[in-house]
């Protein structure tokens, strides 16, 4: 239901397209599928902070199953889903929570707070031109998973 | 990646409102301490009001007494004064209290600055002595004047609201001439006003002018619109009110004493009254028309009008951009792209057709999660995969589907083509 308030993109022009027109704000991206239970708790959590956020961010879905952005499931080693990629001025923002991935987020929030934090922790490193930010979330609210290393 | 020198839990900050793991270093952040002087600030004009109250004593009428609160900061409660006779009664008595002072400690060690400010958020006992000398000499003066009415009022009618009132008065000492609207004094104005944002014209009370500030500063409890003549729903008070949508409090009540000298209406009266429109001048203009403010000087006025006509491209673009209009930190993340990107779509809205369309190979900027060097280095490897996967697949493509045919011997095929032969 929350895919209906925030914008799909299925196309890789459209990804670039919104990852160019952004400036001076942080882009959400979440990579996942609208049927997905995972995705949609997600989703949820996102379609109601995006007007907490809405001056210093910006939230897209990209649906995984398009056949054009599997390039971008490439690039950005999305191997779980919902995963959440956040851009700054077309840089990639990286973010430090603790797990093994830093380039992502893995996995839904657990509150409305953690993501508006997250963004915000974002935003201030990014203002600061630091490309890697401490996660703010706690880490009992931060979701665990497994890396493969090339199916290892 | 740099770990930080100590991990601390993460905690949530009052002041700042934001997480933060620094643990005790938060409070000496500049941008806490910041946050921290206006807080605290708040709190005190807040607390004026209330001394303003202290020094003051006035009665407080029943319905008046749900927007009569006051949050206070320190103890995280809300003071509702309800079920007194006195005007800020409670707050007087909370910010007294031995609690209060606790919650007010244990605050500024955790937050703020020292603790030579503590007298600032607290009222001692000998005013709160005072203070209650003075409402009994009130509520007693009220006691007399209300029995003579009261009598009158017995041989009229046996109205429950009457009954009520009398049982009321013996009961509370001080209790205030609450149903006779006619016994209000003319000093005794402020509970009158109806929330932070108007007030009442007619009132010269030095005071008044932070009362606004005190009261209820939710202003959903009222829905005041601008047009003067309406009544509002559910206004109870007895004196008339000036809307104004200004948020600028301190300067709308000095305009609009002014305005509201020569439009006041009988005291009694229910509604708001007009403001004639022939104070307003209509060739200086107003907010809507985009005129300058009054408070900007002609000589100022004449500077800020050269400086907003001048078309300077990167300012106007700023100002599109919601939020920031300042010059931005030029050591952001991706300044410089920003600062080309801004360039490009504003010559694009000119009109002047540029490369807009964007390459299909293009891919932004991206750490990779297994690359170790750099992130250019990251996506050559990428794009390096992609041609190896390209490759292989054209490969497969190009090379002629093998026939498969069952294994058939050297001697089967000897003996076939012997056969075939012979």
């Amino acid at each position: 239901m929350s895919s209906f308030l925030l914008k799909t993109l299925t196309k890789k022009e459209e990804i670039d397209r919104i990852i160019r027109d952004t400036i001076d704000e942080v882009l959400v991206l979440r990579f996942g599928r609208c049927t997905d239970t995972v995705c949609l708790q997600h989703d949820d959590i996102l379609a109601k902070s995006v007007t907490d956020v809405s001056k210093f961010a910006k939230v897209a879905l990209v649906d995984v199953d398009s056949e054009d952005v599997q390039v971008y499931v490439k690039y950005f080693d999305i191997t779980w889903f919902p995963s959440t990629v956040f851009f700054f001025n077309a840089h990639h923002m990286k973010l430090d929570s603790g797990t093994a991935d830093h380039t992502k987020w893995v996995g839904a929030f657990h509150i409305k707070q953690d993501f508006i934090d997250v963004v915000e922790a974002i935003y201030r490193g990014a203002m600061k031109g630091k490309m890697i930010v401490q996660c703010p979330v706690p880490p009992e609210r931060i979701p665990k998973y497994q890396l493969l290393y090339k199916d290892v | 990646m740099k770990e930080p020198s100590k991990k601390s839990e993460i905690e949530y900050c009052k002041v700042c409102r934001l997480h933060h793991d620094h643990g005790s270093r938060h409070k000496y952040f500049p941008r806490h301490k910041d946050l921290l002087s206006t807080f605290l600030d708040r709190f005190r004009t807040k607390i004026a009001d209330v001394r303003f109250f202290l020094k003051n004593p006035s009665v407080l009428r029943p319905q008046e007494q749900s927007q009569n609160r006051v949050w206070c900061v320190f103890c995280d409660e809300d003071i509702v004064e309800l079920g007194s006779s006195f005007a800020c009664s409670k707050a007087i008595n909370h910010f007294a209290s031995s609690d209060h002072l606790k919650n007010v400690k244990q605050f500024l060690s955790k937050n703020g600055p020292a603790m030579d400010c503590i007298d600032d958020f607290r009222i001692s006992e000998a005013n709160v002595a005072t203070w209650r000398r003075k409402c009994q000499s009130l509520g007693s003066e009220d006691a007399s004047s209300f029995k003579g009415s009261c009598e009158q009022l017995s041989g009229t009618s046996n109205d429950i609201h009457n009954k009520l009132a009398f049982k009321t008065m013996d009961k509370i000492e001080n209790v205030p001439a609450q149903l006779i609207n006619s016994h209000h004094s003319s000093d005794v104005l402020p509970l009158q006003y109806n929330t932070n944002k108007y007030q009442i014209s007619h009132s010269e009370l030095p005071g008044v002018a932070h009362y606004g500030s005190y009261l209820n500063m939710d202003s959903s409890h009222l829905p005041l619109h601008t047009d003067p003549p309406s009544n509002l729903p559910g206004n109870g008070f007895g004196k008339h009110v000036i809307p104004s949508r200004s948020k600028d409090y301190p300067s709308s009540q000095d305009q609009e004493r002014k305005q509201i000298k020569g439009s006041y209406s009988s005291p009694g009266e229910v509604g708001m009254t007009s403001i004639s429109s022939s104070h307003s001048s209509d060739a200086c203009g107003n907010v809507h028309s985009g005129a300058p403010p009054p408070w900007l000087d002609a000589n100022d006025g004449n500077s800020s009008n050269v400086q907003l006509n001048q078309s300077d491209m990167s300012s106007s673009f700023q100002a599109k951009i919601p939020g920031n209009t300042r010059k931005l930190n030029p050591n952001r993340v991706g300044a410089a792209w920003a600062e080309k990107r801004k360039i490009e779509i504003e010559m694009e809205k000119r009109g002047q057709t540029m490369n807009s369309k964007v390459d299909a190979e293009w891919l932004p900027n991206f750490g990779r999660v297994w690359q170790s060097g750099t992130r250019k280095e990251s996506r050559k490897e990428f794009e390096k995969e992609k041609r190896k996967l390209v490759k292989t697949e054209s490969i497969s493509t190009e090379s002629e589907p093998v026939k498969i045919q069952p294994y058939i011997s050297k001697r089967a095929r000897r003996e076939t083509g012997e056969n075939g032969s012979g």
